[in-house]
């Protein structure tokens, strides 16, 4: 089952990363650095949101009118910004929930990498509350939509007496110090806890890929600036609480969970939410087990040298102090909670050479599932039936490949689990001993190794760049690297393996030790103008939930009416006056003269339209000791027109009939929002 | 008879190092007592293999030494590594090839090499980790 999802998944990713490796090149394809260009959104969001600081106001009446300032008046820079801001943000939810969709379709998520993959959770929580509280601060229609539902989630958590949501339903309850809080929370709460939780995502891995490669940054900047440009993003008028507008323009990135209010209690909203998080904490653990076994080091074969513990792309080794009394100063150790048996330590090690003999070929470090002396074993049984002069050994990698296809009478493959599994000796011995005319390395996109690090780490060894170096007398003409993704793109490996095979005419000779470029694919000739294209959609992609479709709150020719207030019923026994001989009782600095129970009576109340029931309820007091306010909000939608509404309250405790009660004749409007609330200095009913 | 002699002045200062320079030495003797006796070529293959994956790892070990001393010569000192691990990959291929011609490269090619490498990269080298 969870395969098959699996499977589906990387179908789904294979075809546009096969696309747009044409267009980019699997080295800059925007789909292989989804997690390093959400990064690169957060920068532009973060640099952007500097220049809107700047000019926002913090305050009921200035909130909206300095964004409607940036957006007219500044169009060409802080509208610009706004702009870039906003649908920054946007793409970086694209592309954290592609990073998220991919890592997991992949199985990336498993094992050793559980770690990176639940601190992404909490990376998510910080985000969406992020684009959330920005919408509140522009305070158009949009923002009120957004504080109302806001509150009315956090309404729902026990943590707040009094409702959050109440300040929203009029403008005279709002004050400027709320927005002094919200502009905090966006602009210096959250972003704090963001930054240090990426870091923490990132902590287990070495060498993180924090940006994306230059040509991709100025390709996602560009991107964004032409949207900001095309499509500027705007406020949808100010916000007013008497009014609910027709349809907004909901960003479903963010928002997507809001309009779930209309139909379900925020209990059952809340438990949709942190369900999901929870299941996705849970998922790396879930069956089926996958755990092959880590690497070993052999003490007789280390010397300390370090090259696996730089290799690692896990931080699953680490150097100690020599343990078995030879003059060695150091030794390499594995953490085998963090292995991930990919091998690439294995193509580091410097005593990992098939020259050695079968019997002794034993690695300062080894994979127990698949041992140096296995590869090459596995290699000489391959190339035994191979004939002629244009013989060909393929090296494939993460065993889904398909590459055994290309099996035939002069061609042999070999599987690895990681293309840096094999030492470039192998390349050498393969050559020099004549078991092949040429080797190919058919792997990962360079920039999207299963392993991290593997397509990169070969690369630059194969580059005579990394320890330990392919030696110089190879002959690189006889060797290709093709970071083509052969379950990906089998028919272009295909073709491009067989082209190389054309050029191995020559019989094999150890070069005269010249440097020289092992081959490399071929660029496409329409790359630019698909990588343009590619990026247009991405930016389309990025807008388009953002205005589409566009969403109602209220259904057509219906009114809305809240019941808004606190008020504390009565206590429950009358306060007493204490006798003087009690008072004598008490200690001195205990005196007081009377004696308050504190608990109080609930408060019920009752409303109707036109006779018919909409809200009956008794209203449990608030705190601890039952001494607090009891609190109603309600809102409740009914069609626009003239409505008889009533309403009672009793606070005494009383079976029958109401402590307070209003009664009135209004007239509803299509969209309009009516407020009841209760005022406690007159003891009456406000219908406004 | 010996191919390479030990000499204490080879001392680099580190104890690894000289304990690995020392037994290679020694590896590399024998070797050479081996070829000059009755010895087929399977067991040469593979003691030559031996030796291969040895200065591999102890070429790995003092490249990491030096960089961590932040050794000013790093670069040329590593050169002449890479070199010798070229020539000894030719010396390997020789003997795969033909045995006799193996020996007179083992001792033309590695003698002079170790020479001029132990008095003029590990002397310097010396001077720095010593």
């Amino acid at each position: 089952m969870l395969k098959t999802i699996q499977k589906a998944g990387q179908l789904a990713f294979e075809l546009p990363q096969r696309w747009l490796d044409r267009a980019f090149g699997n080295t800059l394809n925007p789909l292989r650095h989804l997690g390093a260009l959400t990064i690169f959104f957060l920068w532009i969001v973060l640099i952007s949101g500097i220049w809107i600081t700047i000019f926002f106001h913090t305050s009921v009446v200035g909130a909206f009118e300095s964004v409607e300032y940036l957006t007219i008046e500044q169009w060409y820079l802080g509208g610009v910004m706004r702009s870039l801001h906003r649908y920054a943000s946007d793409a970086a939810i694209v592309t954290v929930v592609l990073h998220i969709l991919k890592e997991f379709s992949f199985d990336r998520y498993r094992t050793a990498r559980w770690f990176s993959w639940v601190t992404g959770v909490p990376l998510l929580w910080m985000i969406i509350p992020l684009g959330i509280t920005g919408y509140w601060l522009v305070w158009d229609q949009l923002a009120l939509y957004v504080a109302l539902v806001s509150s009315e989630m956090l309404d729902a958590l026990p943590i707040f007496t009094d409702s959050m949501a109440r300040n929203f339903l009029s403008a005279e309850a709002l004050s400027d110090r709320f927005f002094t809080l919200m502009a905090f929370t966006h602009i210096i709460g959250l972003p704090i806890f963001l930054v240090f939780s990426i870091w923490i995502h990132v902590f287990r891995i070495t060498r993180p890929k924090i940006n994306p490669p230059r040509k991709v940054m100025v390709g996602a900047l560009a991107s964004m600036l032409a949207l900001s440009f095309v499509y500027p993003a705007l406020s949808q008028g100010k916000a007013d609480p008497a009014l609910v507008p027709e349809t907004l323009a909901l960003d479903w990135y963010y928002l997507a969970v809001y309009p779930l209010l209309n139909y379900w209690p925020p209990a059952t909203v809340w438990a949709l939410l942190i369900g999901f998080s929870l299941l996705i904490c849970i998922a790396p653990w879930l069956p089926p087990p996958r755990k092959v076994a880590p690497v070993r080091i052999d003490l007789e074969n280390c010397n300390g040298c370090e090259r696996c513990v730089e290799d690692c792309p896990f931080g699953a080794l680490e150097m100690a102090p020599r343990s078995d009394g030879k003059k060695y100063a150091s030794e390499a150790v594995v953490a085998e909670n963090l292995c991930l048996s990919c091998g690439i330590c294995v193509g580091s090690c410097p005593t990992a050479t098939p020259f050695r003999t079968r019997s002794a070929l034993s690695p300062g470090i080894d994979l127990p599932d698949q041992t140096v002396a296995t590869i090459r074993d596995r290699v000489t049984e391959a190339t035994e039936h191979l004939e002629g002069s244009r013989r060909l050994i393929i090296f494939g990698c993460t065993g889904k490949n398909k590459l055994e296809k290309l099996i035939d009478a002069e061609t042999a493959v070999v599987n690895l689990t990681c293309m840096a599994q094999l030492p470039p000796s192998f390349v050498d011995w393969v050559l020099s001993r004549d078991f092949a005319d040429g080797v190919v390395l058919s792997g990962c996109a360079h920039n999207d190794c299963q392993y991290r690090l593997g397509a990169k780490w070969t690369e630059q060894r194969m580059h005579r760049e990394r320890d330990p170096q392919l030696r110089k007398r190879v002959d690189v003409e006889k060797l290709a690297m093709l970071w083509t993704e052969p379950w990906c793109d089998f028919p272009n490996t295909a073709k491009a393996i067989a082209a190389f095979r054309d050029t191995l005419s020559a019989p094999y000779k150890i070069s005269d030790h010249e440097t020289s470029t092992p081959v490399k694919t071929r660029k496409h000739r329409l790359r630019p103008f698909g990588a343009v294209l590619a990026w247009g959609l991405f930016a389309a992609a990025s807008v388009v939930f953002t205005i589409w479709p566009r969403f109602s709150q209220l259904a057509e020719g219906n009114a809305i009416i809240s019941l808004t207030f606190s008020h504390a019923g009565q206590r429950v026994e009358e306060c007493r006056l204490l006798s003087q001989e009690e008072l004598n009782k008490l200690p001195p600095n205990m005196r007081k003269p009377s004696d308050c129970p504190r608990e109080r009576h609930p408060v019920k109340v009752l409303f109707r339209t036109d006779g018919q029931v909409q809200f009956d309820k008794s209203l449990a007091p608030s705190g601890f000791w039952n001494d607090g306010e009891s609190t109603v909000y309600y809102r409740v939608e009914i069609p626009a027109g003239t409505h008889e509404l009533y309403i009672g309250m009793s606070d005494s405790g009383r079976e029958e009939g109401f402590d307070y009660t209003g009664q009135t004749e209004f007239t509803l409007a299509e969209g309009q929002h009516v407020v009841v609330e209760f005022d406690h200095l007159q003891k009456t009913f406000i219908f406004r | 008879m010996t191919l390479l002699e030990w000499k204490p002045e080879y001392c680099v200062g580190d104890a690894a190092i000289d304990h690995e320079h020392e037994h290679m030495i020694g590896q590399i003797n024998t070797l050479y007592d081996q070829l000059g006796g009755s010895v087929d070529a399977e067991t040469i293959e593979a003691v030559l293999g031996e030796i291969h994956a040895d200065i591999s790892a102890h070429f790995a070990l003092e490249e990491r030494l030096m960089r961590e001393a932040s050794y000013a010569e790093y670069e040329d000192h590593k050169d002449d590594h890479e070199d010798l691990l070229d020539q000894i990959h030719d010396l390997m291929d020789s003997f795969y090839a033909d045995p006799t011609e193996g020996q007179a490269l083992l001792k033309s090619q590695l003698s002079s090499w170790f020479g001029r490498h132990f008095s003029t990269f590990d002397a310097r080298l010396h001077k720095q980790l010593g």
